[in-house]
């Protein structure tokens, strides 16, 4: 068992640090800004000045603190738009890349059942996915510090830890649409569109009649504003996460075993 | 029932909607046998092949593979532990090495033999798959295909991207794989290739099966080919005895003739012959020959017979 879970592990492992290097640089760099824009502008004068359709569509709060500052350019823009779209868009080529380049044949060929497969494959996200929620932490903590900002620690810790399911939700959608399309180009433009098509229909009809529509977005779920500058930490929101990421897997498993290849 | 035999085939159909790529086959691959699966591109060869290892789903039938139902996922996969499978285009990992390739399959299916077999087929194992020509992808596929040391065999044309010497190397290891009691199936549209190596074939038309036979028996089916060349003229009644065909005479003189000759007779003929040899032979001594070969007809013509459509077996 697992074996192709830790060949997969193996293969992401370059990716994991290239993307984890790349978010704490982002980190760093906002973290190093944030004393000259708090200067600069007095409280949330910015933030005035910001269409509020932006103000919306971004969900931010304030930029009048470290903490609201990080909720939007780090977590809102960082964590749910990029790293979300990222991960749909990474898992939307684990099977469709195997068979669009022929190697599924190989792969099939050996004594393993195609929902473990893809349950392997999918599980060795957690790489990247954890790798990168466990290094940015300490860097922001640290960085806060370094600027005399102290943020809450807790807070921190838990706005890393509830994006894990967030982020395992979004790469659901992208393995669905690695099943359901044999062409991984065509995979990965599904799983973005989809992706980035929530994450539109929960900011922007928040508060208009349609609000419903926007409760199958993962983004509905996962709040950074709420945790940082409230410190309230929806763990009904992270279970429903998980139920999202399990329904997703469980649809991916049965499309990919009823298949022909 | 009768004994379990590696591969039994039992009205097998793949319909894709607007063409019929497999119709009803039916087949037996007894254990140790080299079975040759023949046909030209797009026969349907492959939709069995891919059925057999359930990667895609048969529309009606079934077959068993070392006694499990193809249907069943569970079974399939307990068969797949003494299967090997090299598919017409191997894939690999681009990004990997041979040797991490070679791990992955070790860990999931077991590896008893690779070190014999990297002795044969010589895959540069440092490299990564990327940097790979077709020749070595194909000689890393049967190092996997073989390596954990499978009872039964299914190859969708292995000798494509080898070269001649590779070529022979991997038929002298087929016969002795099937020496030690592996069954092996593999297809091929090179018959020259069939005929080296398998006992029985199958050939596959547009989706059906059209003869299943022992090689020897196609080979005497279609015949000899033989090319007399008489100092005299041979008389055309000479050769009105059972079992020739595409008879073509000639005459020095000039005069030239496809079925029958002129009323002199003829001095050079080839025809094909499917009687019996020794018939032949006793017509032979009256004629003061010049020259007389007689010779395996190529399987080419073998295979005309069956994708020509003059005659249906």
């Amino acid at each position: 068992m697992l074996e192709f879970f830790s060949y997969d592990l193996r293969k992401r492992l370059k990716g994991s640090v290239y993307l984890t290097v790349g978010m704490s640089l982002l980190t760093t760099m906002m973290i190093w800004v944030y004393p000259s824009f708090g200067d600069t502008f007095e409280g949330d004068e910015l933030l005035e000045a910001y269409p509020p359709e932006l103000v919306q569509l971004f969900d931010i709060r304030t930029i009048g603190s470290l903490e609201g500052f990080l909720a939007f350019e780090l977590y809102v823009f960082g964590w749910v738009i990029l790293l979300g779209l990222y991960f749909a868009y990474s898992a939307a080529s684990i099977i469709a890349e195997d068979i669009d380049r022929g190697r599924m044949d190989a792969l099939l060929a050996m004594p393993v059942s195609r929902a473990r497969l893809l349950g392997e494959k999918f599980a060795a996200l957690l790489l990247p996915i954890g790798l990168v929620n466990v290094v940015v932490p300490p860097v922001v903590i640290v960085g806060a510090r370094l600027i005399d900002e102290p943020i809450s620690v807790a807070d921190v810790v838990a706005v890393h830890l509830l994006s894990i399911p967030y982020l395992f939700a979004c790469a659901g959608i992208g393995i669905l649409a690695s099943v359901l399309f044999d062409r991984v180009s065509v995979a990965q433009r599904v799983a973005l569109g989809v992706t980035f098509a929530l994450f539109l229909s929960e900011s922007v009809l928040t508060g208009t009649a349609y609000e419903a529509v926007g409760a199958i977005a993962p983004m509905r779920y996962y709040d950074p504003n709420a945790v940082l500058l409230d410190s309230s930490w929806d763990v009904i929101g992270a279970g429903i996460l998980i139920g999202l990421t399990a329904g997703l897997l469980l649809a991916s498993g049965a499309w990919f075993r009823r298949k022909d290849l | 029932m009768d004994s379990m035999a590696a591969i039994e085939i039992d009205g097998l159909s793949k319909d894709y909607g607007s063409v019929l790529a497999n119709d009803s086959l039916e087949l037996r691959v007894e254990d140790g046998e080299i079975f040759g699966y023949l046909g030209p591109n797009g026969a349907g060869k492959t939709t069995t092949i891919r059925m057999l290892l359930g990667f895609i789903k048969p529309t009606s039938g079934t077959a068993r593979v070392l006694g499990h139902d193809i249907r069943d996922e569970k079974a399939l996969i307990e068969a797949k532990r003494e299967i090997g499978y090299l598919s017409d285009e191997p894939g690999f990992d681009e990004q990997a090495t041979g040797t991490e390739i070679l791990d992955l399959h070790a860990s999931v299916k077991g590896d008893s033999r690779s070190d014999e077999l990297l002795e044969l087929f010589d895959p540069p194992l440092d490299r990564t798959i990327r940097e790979y020509s077709r020749g070595n992808v194909q000689k890393l596929g049967l190092v996997t295909t073989f390596m954990h040391d499978p009872e039964l065999v299914i190859l969708d044309e292995p000798t494509s991207g080898l070269d001649p010497l590779m070529k022979q190397r991997f038929a002298e290891f087929l016969r002795s794989e099937r020496d030690s009691g592996v069954t092996i199936f593999f297809s091929s549209h090179i018959l020259s290739e069939v005929r080296r190596l398998c006992d029985r074939v199958g050939i596959i038309r547009q989706g059906r099966l059209v003869t299943v036979e022992p090689i020897e028996t196609l080979l005497m089916k279609s015949g000899k080919t033989v090319r007399l060349s008489s100092r005299t003229p041979i008389p055309d009644d000479l050769l009105a005895i059972d079992g020739i065909s595409d008879l073509e005479t000639s005459s020095p003189g000039g005069t030239e003739s496809g079925a029958a000759g002129s009323d002199d007779g003829f001095t050079e003929c080839a025809f094909t012959f499917t009687g019996d040899i020794n018939e032949l032979v006793r017509t032979l001594p009256e004629q003061d020959l010049l020259d007389c070969s007689i010779e395996e007809a190529p399987l080419e013509d073998v295979f005309m017979q069956f994708y020509g459509g003059e005659s249906d077996a």
